[in-house]
């Protein structure tokens, strides 16, 4: 990796493909020495960011978030907009490994030139992804595209983190896999800015409708009266690309309304506020398991807990008391 | 209950050879999912109703003739083509002259994709792997002075094969030969693209269209052709057992019978002419069995549609020996694979036959490979006696009892995909496809690990190996090909071609017969290319999408030292990079054979690497874009077409020219010997050839990448 933070910033703001994409590799890396890079190369970026509506989008997998990515991706640049995408896949617990294979589904909008796509490995901690991918995001706003569209597989707690970072989160669901609503969480449609329906072709038209009446009427549940934006309910097709402008169309309205009212502005400030604390509770307990003391009280104090000697409160306490002293 | 031998005594006599261990370890678990005991008894034939038939009758187990092989023998079939028509030309009269019956024709990927040989995304690919057929100008090349109305014909399209068929048609037709004298095969089946080869160009639906108005044109006008050859061959050679082989092919047969019926035709108008192709493998009794319970399969489902005539009961096959069994070391072994798998075929009743030359793992057949394969089934036809007595493995035992297996087995998947409402839903679901990668994963583990024996291989292998004569296309075809589309373009009435291609966009937009308005086209002089396009403004062209599973590979792989290790190496990566060794797997140019780079896809993945999948039929211009923006440390390039002496070094322009110059490459795939040095020299660091064991390959890339 090139150690000169210059190269990073230079080249990102030129909007070098090959500077960006480094970028965000220094970003993902796990060696200290990189992360300390990353701090110097993202400070001299900020000012640059913050231009782009930052689109959110998650549902379960063979939902058609790649198709739908694709499908909108390509309807977007060829009105001139500069996309960058930011695909979060899942890493094998067992090797570690992954396999990327967003690209196959967007195999138009991966060649064109106002478009960027990077898909990465979610890796070991939930909390790695949202950093890496919150931080990546702001480096595409620097490097000129003006819609970042951040993609995940929808797991719940990943749903939180990528809402936690977009201005827009839209929500993609099938026909017939929720027609009662089970097993999506009823904080998980809490967060979305809108739900789609995709697929909704063929044999599937006629259920991908009744979804969405369903899914409307649980949306009213949920939303208070007095919300300023009620998330809408809409039906797509991806694959025939039928639907993908009033989407966008619904995302432009939501952008123009916080926009007009401040609203975007507290919601970014909200957002980083609280991605502050997170931060500084993540850094927190690093520092806390790293200091010399707790490390050598916790294993005694832990077969005390395991023995029934101590009281898991009673553990608790005398550990935090020991760093008074 | 019959009067049976005493297995019991027979038990005891084989646990003393045993020596303390039970007969029960003697077992033998298939990928198949069938058992194999080590001794069949007419008991074991007590519960299965078709052992005493007759050939020639329904169920037609024991072949589709009465009289099989003791009357007329198999057709020897040898499928061939390459450079340019003239060439193929040549090599076929010559074939024809040395004992061969019927014609094979091979296309090259862009002829399969519906592409002209002057289209940019076909620069690797003109003349590489078949013959370039741009127009019926060269078709009329391919059949100068061979008969077509005495010659029968096969030809390997199913993307293209409107504009395809239509040449041939129309070179006959200028050969003085009208249609209903056309005998021969057009492998039409678009269905098994989608899982295996990926010569596709429409999505399903119009393709079945496609298929079912060439059935409906064929029927009326070419009386003697067979209009669809269904076939299980590719499901094979990418990675399916005998089984999937069997139940994926007759589930595809069903739905074209489907899609007839639909459009309006008779059973028995269209049954009798669609045939079969199945490939043939190395294990012997079941390659045979599966050919037998393929017949009855076939024979069992077809009556639900309550044909008349018993010819539309019947399973007619050609047959294929594997490709995929043939190696790249030691390869004078293969000729004895090939005898093996020759044998099997004719042992399951085969129709017709074509066996590979022993070059086939790297390259195509040289005038002498291609003799000996020839000869190969010339000596089992004509020196071995085996074609005295029909079915002479009918009662055995064992075989009797495998076939009934299979049947079972393969009912089952039969009924999956009804489930899920036929094999072009099937299809869509993935679930297919899926289960062919599975397999093989596994058996892609198994031979790493030398559990499945690959002579030269994975065992006895040859220290030094002579250099072998191999065929190759020079880089002029494509001139060649590119100068006569030029002048063909040049002399032709072009508004008569336009209105015909219109002619052709309205008939795919409102209905009609493609096959007729295509026919038409090609009388103009209309290229493939075109009438392609025509076709594609209506229907666009298909993009698969590619799913990949992980945890195959480790989970069939026993030794976890090995697998440990690698990954241990790849968690050290970690350490001292920041991130895992991240590498680009991808297919350049119109090859679609994608089984090898799924399998190191998923087994890279499994043992640590972040592995990134290109869309098919990438540029090498694309490929090193996706390389630069996902920031891969590696790029695999899987090359099975010939194309790498001019796909890789164009990457490797290309990866430099994006500043990627840190980039390695490394190729695996059908690469001859000869070329390692020109890869290398290229800038290419690790060559990967057919045989290599993949957790082998892993090392290396590692290796090559803590060298950087």
């Amino acid at each position: 990796m090139e150690n000169n933070p210059e190269y990073y910033v230079q080249g990102v703001c030129a909007g070098n493909r090959k500077a960006l994409a480094k970028t965000i590799t220094l970003i993902e890396s796990s060696l200290p020495k990189h992360q300390e890079l990353t701090t110097k190369v993202l400070d001299r970026l900020l000012p640059f960011s913050g231009n782009a509506i930052r689109l959110g989008i998650s549902g379960v997998p063979g939902v058609g978030k790649s198709t739908f990515i694709e499908s909108l991706g390509m309807n977007l640049v060829e009105h001139g907009h500069r996309v960058a995408i930011l695909a979060v896949d899942p890493s094998s617990t067992q090797s570690g490994g992954s396999i990327l294979g967003d690209k196959t589904r967007m195999e138009k909008l991966s060649v064109q030139p106002n478009a960027f796509i990077r898909p990465s490995p979610a890796g070991g901690t939930l909390g790695g992804v949202s950093r890496k991918t919150r931080e990546s995001l702001l480096v595409c706003e620097a490097a000129g595209f003006d819609v970042i569209m951040v993609e995940t597989v929808g797991v719940g707690q990943s749903e939180v983190s990528v809402a936690s970072m977009v201005d827009f989160f839209l929500l993609l669901m099938l026909a017939g896999a929720g027609d009662d609503l089970q097993g999506i969480k009823r904080g998980i449609l809490e967060l979305a800015d809108a739900i789609v329906v995709n697929k909704a072709d063929g044999d599937n038209l006629e259920k991908a409708l009744q979804a969405k009446q369903i899914y409307a009427d649980a949306m009213h549940l949920f939303s208070a009266d007095t919300a300023e934006w009620l998330p809408p309910v809409l039906t797509c097709s991806a694959l025939h690309i039928h639907g993908i402008d009033e989407v966008w169309e619904t995302v432009l309205k939501h952008h123009k309304q916080l926009t007009a009212t401040c609203a975007l502005e507290q919601k970014r400030k909200k957002q980083a506020l609280a991605w502050m604390r997170t931060l500084l509770e993540e850094g927190l307990k690093d520092w806390f398991y790293q200091i010399p003391e707790v490390q050598k009280l916790l294993p005694d104090l832990t077969r005390e807990v395991e023995r029934g000697a101590s009281t898991p409160t009673a553990a608790v306490k005398k550990l935090l008391n020991s760093l008074n002293n | 209950m019959a009067d049976h031998a005493d297995i019991h005594n027979w038990q005891q006599m084989a646990e003393k050879e045993l020596r303390g261990t039970t007969v029960d370890a003697l077992k033998k678990p298939t990928p198949e999912g069938i058992d194999i005991k080590p001794l069949y008894t007419a008991e074991d034939l007590e519960q299965i109703d078709f052992v005493n038939n007759l050939p020639g009758v329904d169920p037609f187990v024991r072949g589709v003739r009465a009289t099989m092989y003791t009357n007329r023998p198999w057709t020897i079939r040898q499928y061939a083509g390459f450079s340019t028509a003239k060439e193929s030309n040549r090599f076929y009269r010559k074939n024809l002259a040395a004992g061969q019956k019927g014609l094979s024709v091979a296309f090259d990927l862009p002829t399969h994709r519906g592409y002209d040989s002057d289209h940019p995304r076909v620069t690797g690919d003109v003349g590489k792997a078949g013959v370039p057929v741009d127009s019926v100008e060269d078709m009329k090349i391919l059949f100068d002075g061979i008969p077509l109305d005495k010659m029968s014909v096969s030809m390997t399209m199913n993307g293209a094969v409107l504009p395809v068929l239509a040449g041939y048609i129309v070179a006959a037709e200028e050969q003085g030969v009208s249609q209903e004298k056309l005998m021969g095969t057009i492998q039409n089946d678009i269905l098994k693209e989608y899982l295996t080869r990926n010569t596709y160009i429409y999505p399903p639906e119009p393709s079945m269209r496609i298929v079912s108005d060439i059935i409906g044109y064929c029927s009326k006008n070419m009386p003697k052709y067979n209009t669809v050859s269904i076939s299980g061959y590719h499901m094979m050679e990418a990675g399916a057992d005998s089984v999937l082989q069997a139940a994926f092919t007759i589930a595809d047969g069903i739905e074209y019978v489907k899609a007839a019926i639909k459009a309006g035709l008779d059973i028995d108008e269209f049954a009798p002419r669609l045939s079969f192709f199945f490939g043939i493998g190395m294990n012997f009794f079941m390659e045979i069995a599966m050919l037998r319970a393929a017949r009855f399969l076939w024979a069992d489902l077809m009556k639900q549609f309550n044909p008349k005539n018993p010819k539309s009961l019947m399973l007619r096959t050609h047959c294929q020996t594997s490709g995929w069994s043939l190696t790249q070391q030691d390869p004078y072994n293969n000729i004895i694979r090939t005898t093996l798998e020759c044998l099997a075929a004719v042992l399951g009743g085969t129709q017709s036959l074509h066996t590979n030359s022993f070059d086939e793992a790297v390259s195509l057949p040289t005038d002498l490979s291609a003799r000996v394969a020839r000869n190969t089934q010339i000596i089992v036809q004509e020196e071995s006696q085996v074609t005295r007595v029909v079915d002479p493995l009918g009662g055995s035992y064992y075989v009797e009892s495998l076939t009934n297996s299979i049947i079972t087995e393969a009912r089952k998947i039969i009924n999956e995909v009804d489930e899920l409402g036929g094999m072009a839903k099937a299809i869509v679901s993935g679930m297919p496809k899926m289960r062919i990668e599975e397999s093989s994963a596994r058996r892609q583990a198994r031979i790493d690990q030398g559990k499945d024996v690959i002579v030269g291989v994975n065992k006895y292998q040859v220290e030094d190996e002579a250099p072998m004569e191999v065929r190759e296309i020079s880089a002029e075809v494509r001139d060649q090909q590119v100068a006569r589309l030029n002048e063909i373009k040049g002399k032709r009435d072009n508004a008569a071609v336009e209105k015909a291609l219109a002619a052709i966009t309205n008939c795919a937009q409102t209905g009609g017969n493609l096959l007729e308005v295509s026919i038409e086209a090609v009388r103009k002089r209309a290229t493939v290319g075109e009438i392609s396009d025509a076709m594609e403004k209506v229907f666009g062209r298909y993009v698969a999408t590619t799913q990949c599973i992980s945890g195959i590979y480790a989970s069939e792989y026993q030794d976890n030292d090995i697998i440990a290790s690698l990954r241990k190496r790849t968690d050290d990566f970690v350490q001292k990079e920041g991130r895992r060794p991240r590498i680009l797997v991808t297919k350049m140019g119109q090859d679609g054979h994608d089984r090898g780079s799924k399998v190191v896809a998923t087994a890279f993945a499994d043992f640590g690497f972040d592995v990134d999948i290109s869309p098919m039929f990438q540029t090498p211009a694309e490929a090193a874009r996706m390389a630069i923006e996902n920031d891969v440390h590696v790029v695999g390039v899987s090359s099975l077409a010939a194309g790498h002496k001019i796909l890789v070094p164009d990457l490797i322009a290309a990866l430099k020219e994006e500043g990627g110059d840190d980039v390695l490459v490394v190729v695996g795939g059908i690469i001859p010997p000869a070329d390692y040095e020109f890869l290398h020299d290229a800038g290419v660091s690790n060559v990967f050839g057919p045989g290599s064991v993949i957790t082998e390959s892993a090392n290396q890339v590692l290796n090559a990448l803590e060298n950087r």
